[in-house]
């Protein structure tokens, strides 16, 4: 047992159980906060494993981004302090919740567990640096990667596309249509 | 430094890293007292400590830890509560990973450029949890303004940034600055620009102090704060402050390069940041706050196209003349 | 982004940078004490000796702050089978400074320059209530006040000089004057003077020179223009009185002192 296996193990226990706390609370941002504390110790786990681009990615996209947005959101729209009875869920959906997480774990850890458990890794001389992640991102699977650029665009443009449609449908008449790429009311 | 043992050597690391974030914002908070009140015809603080006022943050801070510690009745405790050090801690690994020489560094990481990156922009969420547990509406409004602001100038900073580490071919603050070279100045000035702007606003200084703007919304998020956790939002924000300055001054003006730097590496890259920072304060006192609407066309309509087409040109520039 | 944002930014950081290098306007108080103008509205000083307890100062003040008491007493005639005379006699004048707005109507008004601005200001009190200076503190103030302005070098004479200038007109004068000339105020207040050296022309008399004392020290010797200036000011005056009354209880004989009442009845 190193301190590396201490540590890693630490920082799992942390993400599963703020997970857990993440689904369970009733606090609508508690819920939002609970999830931050689960991806960020998530990077904390790559960061353990030696992957440091990745665990910092994941700081910066999913921690510093991404929940920041349901934040904001959730923020923007409704969110009491205190419990949301609007969020309270009948037993039956809890429990077959439950069933689902659980089927999900053991079916990943019956799965992965068998695949790499004899494999090992010098994690003090990481074999994958940051320019071999770009290599690989930009050489072997630059097609993958292209594609997946070109959807996010599409949903980009789509979610602009939906958001003029419903100003239109609701008759602002002051508001010209905007291609997408530009809010609304930015261009003259 | 090699020779000791490497527990000892972390916690010498740690306890230095903790003394430069106790006392070079305070630094960047005296020399805001002074130039700000000579620049408006004042002199500042003159009494504490006898010369020129020198101690009047110890003063500030010795006072601030007397005052009552309040948690509104009605605000969420535990979130109100942790939200100083959400906003404050981010800022102390930041600047745990900045270099200012090649050896003297808190914590060398190998892309530190995005670790910088990464926990600066996780301090917003401290806003965040501040204004939103606060249970007062014009601590929302300000934590709803910091993070639409910083969510739009989150992606000029990190596109600037981008462009620096194509051009040094690196991610490690340590490569770039020592990939830079005076031409740099040039070719990399729109990008220096919009970071410096993004820089403003990610610290919700003025001209971009929209989130705080006191004649509007009181104190934004902070309103309901006093005593230790208010002085804790407040020594985030000049330790945001001297984390850009340091930050700027690695990218965009070489760090440690000048004369003799093989010893003197450190107090170059201190003494950039420094200017960085009065710069940061002369904005402050110099120009009006922008309003909400004006600061989103900014990011949205300058600055990002600035910094693709920095991003454009430093491309250009690496495959031309590799 | 509006056309000449750009230059109007410059302009900002250029001002503010000028301003940096140059010098502040703190007044730096405690430790460096303010170069006031002259004439600068203080404190109000009393000559308690020029009071005649006419109450016009307490009556104009708009604040209602000036507190007078005083009684009458009853001067036995200065030659056998005169007449008695009465005077004011000061028992208390206090200026409430709590409630004083420092307009100076007050001395404005004095008919007999018992008031006078002094320039001292650090006065503040921790209790409100000792903004109250009686007598005693406000004769204290004297000692602060400047000499009056200088006259402008083609203006006409001080009206006591002139006074003091005239030939008396009758032996009765002088005797008054050589018994009035060591009034009790007289160091009060400084002498006004021109502004340049004219008294070679418009002073003749050496003994002119020594009554340009100040107008109320020329009124209470009361000496020569006795006769120009009792149409001016009320015969009674109170140096004068007192030094008689002095006089008086010296040679033994008892002053009938006739108290009267005046303005604030509820304090004594």
């Amino acid at each position: 047992m190193t301190t590396r296996d201490l540590v890693f193990t630490a920082v799992g226990v942390v993400t599963a159980l703020s997970a857990l706390l993440s689904v369970t609370t009733k606090h609508v941002v508690h819920a939002a906060l609970w999830l931050l504390v689960s991806l960020g110790s998530l990077a904390g786990a790559y960061l353990v494993l030696g992957q440091e681009l990745v665990g910092l990615v994941q700081l910066l996209v999913y921690v510093g981004a991404i929940v920041v947005l349901v934040l904001f959101a959730l923020m923007l729209t409704r969110a009491p302090i205190g419990p949301h009875a609007e969020i309270d869920t009948p037993w039956w959906q809890r429990v077959a919740g439950a069933l689902l997480g659980a089927a999900t774990t053991v079916l990943l850890g019956s799965l992965l567990l068998p695949l790499f458990s004899g494999a090992t890794a010098d994690l003090d001389t990481p074999t994958t640096t940051t320019p071999e992640v770009a290599q690989a991102v930009f050489g072997t699977w630059v097609w993958p990667f292209e594609l997946l650029s070109v959807l996010l665009l599409v949903a980009l443009i789509g979610a602009f596309a939906v958001s003029r449609l419903v100003l239109h449908r609701e008759g602002a008449e002051d508001r010209r249509p905007v291609t997408a790429g530009a809010p609304a009311g930015e261009r003259r | 430094m090699s020779d000791l043992s490497p527990w000892l050597e972390v916690v010498l690391r740690a306890v230095a890293v903790l003394a430069a974030f106790l006392v070079l914002p305070l630094l960047v908070g005296q020399t805001e007292h002074k130039v700000m009140a000579h620049m408006q015809g004042r002199l500042g603080p003159m009494y504490a400590g006898g010369f020129h006022g020198w101690a009047q943050l110890v003063a500030d801070g010795v006072k601030f830890v007397q005052k009552e510690d309040i948690t509104p009745a009605r605000a969420d405790r535990w979130v109100f509560r942790l939200a100083p050090f959400v906003a404050l801690i981010p800022y102390l690994v930041a600047l745990a990973v900045i270099p200012l020489s090649p050896r003297v560094v808190g914590a060398d990481v190998d892309a530190s450029v995005v670790l910088v990156l990464a926990v600066i922009g996780v301090g917003i969420i401290g806003t965040l949890m501040a204004g939103w547990a606060s249970a007062n509406k014009y601590s929302l409004l300000g934590a709803m303004r910091a993070a639409a602001q910083l969510v739009s100038y989150e992606l000029p900073m990190v596109l600037a940034v981008a462009s620096v580490a194509l051009a040094a071919g690196t991610l490690s603050l340590v490569g770039i600055a020592e990939a830079w070279n005076p031409w740099w100045l040039v070719w990399q000035l729109p990008g220096a620009v919009v970071f410096l702007v993004a820089a403003l606003a990610e610290l919700q200084r003025p001209p971009f102090d929209m989130p705080l703007a006191d004649s509007e919304i009181v104190f934004g998020a902070f309103t309901e704060y006093t005593g230790l956790r208010f002085a804790f939002f407040l020594l985030a924000e000049y330790a945001g402050i001297v984390v850009m300055s340091l930050l700027f001054a690695v990218l965009y003006l070489g760090g440690w390069s000048g004369p003799l730097e093989e010893w003197l590496g450190w107090l170059w890259t201190l003494l950039k940041g420094f200017l960085v920072a009065v710069v940061v304060i002369w904005l402050r006192v110099s120009w009006p706050r922008m309003r909400e609407d004006q600061l989103q066309r900014l990011a949205w309509m300058w600055l990002v196209p600035m910094a693709l087409f920095q991003l454009a040109l430093t491309a250009v520039g690496v495959v031309v003349h590799p | 982004m509006a056309d000449g944002m750009l230059p109007g930014l410059v302009k900002g950081l250029a001002t503010t940078a000028r301003s940096l290098t140059r010098h502040t306007h703190t007044a730096e108080y405690p430790d460096v004490s303010p170069a006031l103008p002259p004439r600068s509205r203080g404190v109000i000083a009393l000559t308690e000796e020029n009071c005649t307890s006419c109450m016009l100062c307490a009556r104009e003040c708009p604040d209602w702050c000036i507190y007078i008491d005083s009684h009458k007493e009853e001067l036995p005639p200065t030659t056998p089978g005169g007449r008695a005379r009465q005077r004011n006699v000061l028992d208390r004048f206090a200026i409430d400074f709590s409630l004083c707005m420092y307009c100076g109507i007050c001395i404005e008004v004095c008919p007999f320059d018992a008031l006078h601005w002094s320039p001292e200001f650090e006065y503040a009190e921790l209790d409100i209530r000792d903004l109250l200076h009686e007598k005693d503190r406000l004769g204290a103030w004297m000692a602060t006040v400047p000499a009056p302005p200088a006259l402008d070098p083609g203006s006409a004479d001080p009206a006591e000089v002139t006074a003091a200038a005239k030939p008396p007109r009758g032996s009765a004068g002088v005797a008054g004057a050589a018994g009035g000339t060591r009034g009790a105020g007289a160091a009060a207040r400084p002498a006004r003077v021109r502004r340049e050296a004219t008294s070679a022309t418009a002073v003749p008399a050496p003994e002119a020179e020594q009554t340009r004392v100040m107008p109320a020290a020329a009124g209470r010797t009361a000496s020569q223009p006795a006769a120009e200036q009792s149409a001016l000011l009320p015969p009674a005056d109170g140096a004068q009185a007192e030094e008689a009354a002095d006089q008086a209880s010296a040679q033994g004989d008892s002053t009938q002192v006739l108290p009267t009442v005046s303005t604030d009845e509820e304090r004594e």
